[in-house]
């Protein structure tokens, strides 16, 4: 029994029997270690869809889109009695790319019916509220809009119309989009995006077995990475997080994230996500991403005023938004386009009749120049400037503020063919205007080039130009401010002097003419433009004092402490001349040039107001006198030409101006409702050709004449006293005496000495002053 | 000299009337618009009746907004600006008060009673700058101008 133990074959234990060899052994080990690598890979798959599933609710979740801020014109008010002719009203729907329609029934349509027009206006947010959608009625008689009605016919005291996007502000490089709605989205267009990308989208869970077997199948057949098979939310999921490159890797992470997605969120979410975020084009640095904003790059107008073919060309965007552009390639994009419309037909969205219909519509793709995004670039330049002073440039860049402008489409269209018109046969000059509303300070109109569509050098702004004559004003309001000294009648000399600087420097003014007229009143200088005789008032009135009143009529920029001066040797860029301006033509209140009235957020939720905010800074009275001899200037002086040219009723001041050599050529004038100031140079620095009269005083009269025109108020001021003077300005005289000249007056600067004919008349106003002088 | 002399008499004569004397209305209470100023029976008289319910629903930039348009529509309105001025005086801002009181009184009919209630605003604004001779002035002009009313 012990012997059969020890037998080698009794020692074979069963277990010694039953275990394999080593190659077995080799094979459990490998068993085992697949175990441990399967169940590693299981436990990074799941910590890698963990960070994909953390990474997807990360980025849906806290999601803002990058909105630049959008700059607005301002708003078209329509009320009976306004100034608007019919040419004007075409003007600005075809700006704001209104659709004829025979009974305007959608927002941004328009009928005509008998002497009138139906419009169906879009609606907007603004800061007291806005304006809903609504259709008015309105029949436009002569130069002014006569009834205005709703469209049941009952009256309506002011509707506006939307005001028209000018621009956005975006940094270099940048995302831009419109931000819709799912709900503001036309079903018909999503309906076709299903059509055309993704058929099963509301089946599916994230991918589509049948989508990714025939893109399978497809890409066998080319042999190379020919279609994607993508569902709607793996484009998403492309577009979001991943590259745009075709390989395996990307894929095989795009499927679990598309899943992923689909397990977090709606379809209503996906959808909406998707027709925003789509790439559809370049705009230079700018990228047009979704449906909101391709609808009005393209076409210039809302997403839900589009029509199946443009739909059409939207989602054919999608597959190469390079390749199918329409602008660059019409033909291609056509045939995209019309793929698009067969797609929805053979869904059933379209019948025959209706796809055949739209098939033969052109693109109706509107040209890249010819929208109103790119129009006012140089107005959209001083607008990012001020409001560069709020908010910092990301904020501006990605928060989709909405911006109010002052921009009047209507005057700066006016400005920009007014100076293009002038300039055509002169080459080498090129020029600025800026229009203002002087009450309000609101900037108008805003034209930095002759090319006002050139984005280059704002010469409105950036211009630091001699403004000659144009600085006579100060000098002549300086004089007045001092009462007792000097008055409009006071006389002054024209003619040859000199003065030795601290330098040594020999300064001696010369009249245009190389001649000198002799005594002369204040008024005559100023309206003649006489270089002698102003400067020796202004010597007279203080070169300190002159500095000061050009400080607080606006002039920021140093002003060099020479009495060259006096004549416009001072440099300003025309912005900062019509802020000097404008405090003229406001009566010595100085107010800030504005281009913004209101900040919204992307919501329409008033976030700023940049209310008018005027400051008195020169008395009334004297301000009242210069206004007076402005006028004088345009009924006497060198402003002539526009007074035979305008309307009689017209009452407008101003002033021209020319620098040495006629380098620069101003004309700066105003009527009671706008300010106009206009600029004519070289950018070589060269000779124009123009003085003030014979060329910006043109274009000036010509922008006048084509806008609506209150005259200014010429009621005197208080404190202002119409007297008759002797032609030497220190006696008062009466009407009809001997060279005797009616001028407003300060009551402190009332002559007390009469001449023998205007005697009886003169004493009273000299009691009269002596009580009025204990009140001032 | 003599004048100067005068001046200075009638100068601290008048500063001490006005401190004595009794008040007048409250610049922010409510007045009727003159039936003249251009404002009546226009198109922008609707954005002031908006301005006016905006103003009393404390919505202060909304009413602003109101009659900035209006103002646009009819600028040759005194009673426009009063209400600008008087919206500038709740914001508290007496400095762009004033201009606007000052422009109203610039446009302003020949009604006394009315004159003196911008001088009045005119007066409110001065003070809350601390422009205290300023605002004496302008309350003597409003009470001259009330007295000529009176006497009318």
């Amino acid at each position: 029994m012990s012997a059969s133990r020890k037998s080698p074959v009794k020692k074979k234990s069963p277990s010694r029997k039953a275990s394999p060899g080593p190659s077995a052994a080799a094979g459990i080990r490998w068993r085992r270690l697949l175990w441990q690598l399967l169940l590693v890979g299981l436990v990074i798959s799941l910590l890698g869809l963990a960070w994909l599933d953390a990474r997807i609710r990360q980025r849906f979740d806290n999601h803002q889109w990058q909105l630049p801020a959008r700059v607005y014109a301002r708003p078209v008010e329509l009320y009976s009695g306004r100034e608007m002719t019919a040419q004007n009203l075409d003007q600005l729907l075809s700006l704001l790319r209104y659709r004829l329609d025979s009974a305007a029934r959608e927002p941004g349509s328009y009928a005509r019916f008998d002497g009138g027009v139906l419009l169906h206006t879009r609606g907007f947010r603004d800061s007291d509220g806005g304006e809903p959608a609504q259709q008015v009625r309105l029949r436009i008689d002569g130069p002014r809009i006569g009834k205005l009605t709703d469209g049941s016919g009952r009256p309506v005291p002011v509707a506006r119309l939307e005001p028209l996007q000018i621009g956005s502000i975006h940094p270099g490089h940048s995302e831009d989009r419109v931000l819709v709605r799912l709900e503001e989205v036309p079903p018909l267009l999503v309906h076709m995006l299903m059509a055309t990308e993704d058929r099963s989208f509301h089946q599916h869970h994230g991918i589509s077995i049948r989508g990714l077997m025939r893109a399978v199948f497809a890409n066998l057949r080319a042999g190379e990475m020919e279609q994607g098979g993508s569902t709607l939310t793996q484009q998403l999921v492309k577009n979001f997080w991943l590259t745009r490159e075709r390989t395996l890797s990307r894929k095989l992470v795009e499927i679990p994230m598309a899943l992923l997605l689909e397990l977090h969120y709606s379809k209503a979410q996906i959808l909406e996500t998707y027709l925003n975020e789509v790439y559809l084009g370049q705009d230079g640095g700018r990228a047009i991403h979704g449906m909101g904003l391709g609808a009005q790059f393209y076409f210039g107008r809302p997403l839900a005023e589009l029509e199946p073919h443009q739909f059409a060309m939207l989602i054919g965007l999608l597959k190469g938004p390079s390749y199918y552009d329409p602008r660059r390639h019409p033909e291609r994009a056509r045939q995209r386009r019309d793929t698009v419309l067969q797609a929805a037909a053979s869904q059933g969205l379209l019948d025959d009749k209706v796809l055949s219909h739209f098939r033969n519509k052109p693109l109706d793709v509107v040209p890249k120049g010819g929208s109103a995004l790119y129009a006012f670039p140089h107005f959209i330049d001083l607008v990012r400037r001020q409001l560069g002073r709020d908010y910092p440039p990301h904020i501006l860049a990605s928060e989709g503020l909405i911006i109010h402008s002052t921009l009047d489409v209507l005057a700066q269209l006016v400005a920009e063919q007014k100076l293009g018109e002038f300039l055509v046969p002169h080459k080498e000059v090129n020029g600025a205007v800026i229009i203002t509303a002087p009450d309000q300070g609101d900037v108008l109109a805003l034209v930095g080039d002759k090319s006002p569509r050139s984005a280059g050098f704002n010469r409105a702004l950036d211009a630091q130009r001699p403004i000659g004559s144009l600085a006579k004003p100060a000098v002549v309001l300086a004089a007045l401010q001092q009462p007792a000294k000097f008055h409009l009648g006071s006389v002054v000399t024209d003619g040859p002097f000199q003065v030795r600087m601290e330098d040594g420097q020999i300064w001696q003014p010369r009249n245009f003419d190389n001649q000198s007229l002799g005594a002369m009143s204040v008024t005559d200088a100023l309206a003649q433009s006489r270089n002698q005789a102003i400067a020796r008032l202004g010597l007279d009135a203080g070169l300190g004092e002159v500095i000061q009143t050009f400080q607080k009529l606006g002039v920021q920029s140093r002003i060099p402490p020479y009495p060259s001066i006096f004549l416009g040797s001072l440099s300003l860029s025309p912005f900062e001349t019509a802020v000097m301006y404008q405090t003229i033509a406001t009566g010595g209140q100085r107010t800030p040039l504005r281009s913004i009235t209101d900040v919204l957020d992307r919501h329409g939720q008033p976030l700023a107001r940049y209310p008018v905010r005027p400051e008195q800074v020169i008395d009334p009275a004297p301000a009242y006198l210069l206004q007076w001899a402005l006028r004088q200037t345009m009924t006497q002086g060198t402003g002539r030409y526009a007074v035979a040219q305008l309307p009689e009723k017209l009452v407008v001041a101003g002033k021209t101006g020319t620098s040495d050599g006629q380098r620069d050529a101003w004309f700066a004038g105003f009527s009671g409702s706008h300010l106009a100031l206009v600029w004519l140079g070289r950018d070589d620095n060269g000779d124009t050709g123009f003085t003030g009269s014979s060329g910006p005083l043109r274009i000036w009269t010509s922008i006048m004449a084509a806008l609506p025109q209150r005259p200014m108020r010429l009621a005197p001021a208080a404190g202002v006293e119409l007297v008759w003077l002797d032609p030497d300005g220190k006696r008062l005289s009466g009407r009809g005496c001997d060279g005797a000249r009616e001028y407003p007056l300060i009551a402190a600067s009332i002559p007390l000495q009469s001449s023998a004919c205007g005697k009886v008349q003169s004493v009273p106003g000299g009691i009269r002053k002596w009580f009025k002088g204990l009140f001032d | 000299m003599v004048q100067r002399f005068v001046r200075l008499i009638l100068w601290s004569a008048l500063l001490m009337l006005t401190a004595c004397a009794t008040r007048m209305t409250d610049p922010l209470a409510p007045m009727s618009m003159p039936p003249e100023d251009t404002l009546n029976g226009s198109a922008a008289e609707t954005l002031w009746q908006q301005a006016v319910i905006a103003r009393e629903q404390n919505q202060l930039s909304a009413a602003g907004r109101y009659l900035e348009r209006a103002l646009y529509m009819q600028p040759e309105s005194s009673w426009l600006y009063r209400e600008l001025a008087e919206l500038r005086l709740r914001e508290d801002d007496p400095k762009t008060a004033e201009v606007m009181a000052q422009r109203a009184l610039r446009l302003a009919p020949k009604r006394p009673a009315y004159q003196a209630a911008l001088w009045q605003l005119i007066a409110t604004a001065r003070a809350r700058q601390g422009n205290d001779d300023g605002a004496a002035r302008a309350r003597l002009e409003a009470d001259m101008l009330m007295r000529r009313q009176q006497n009318r």
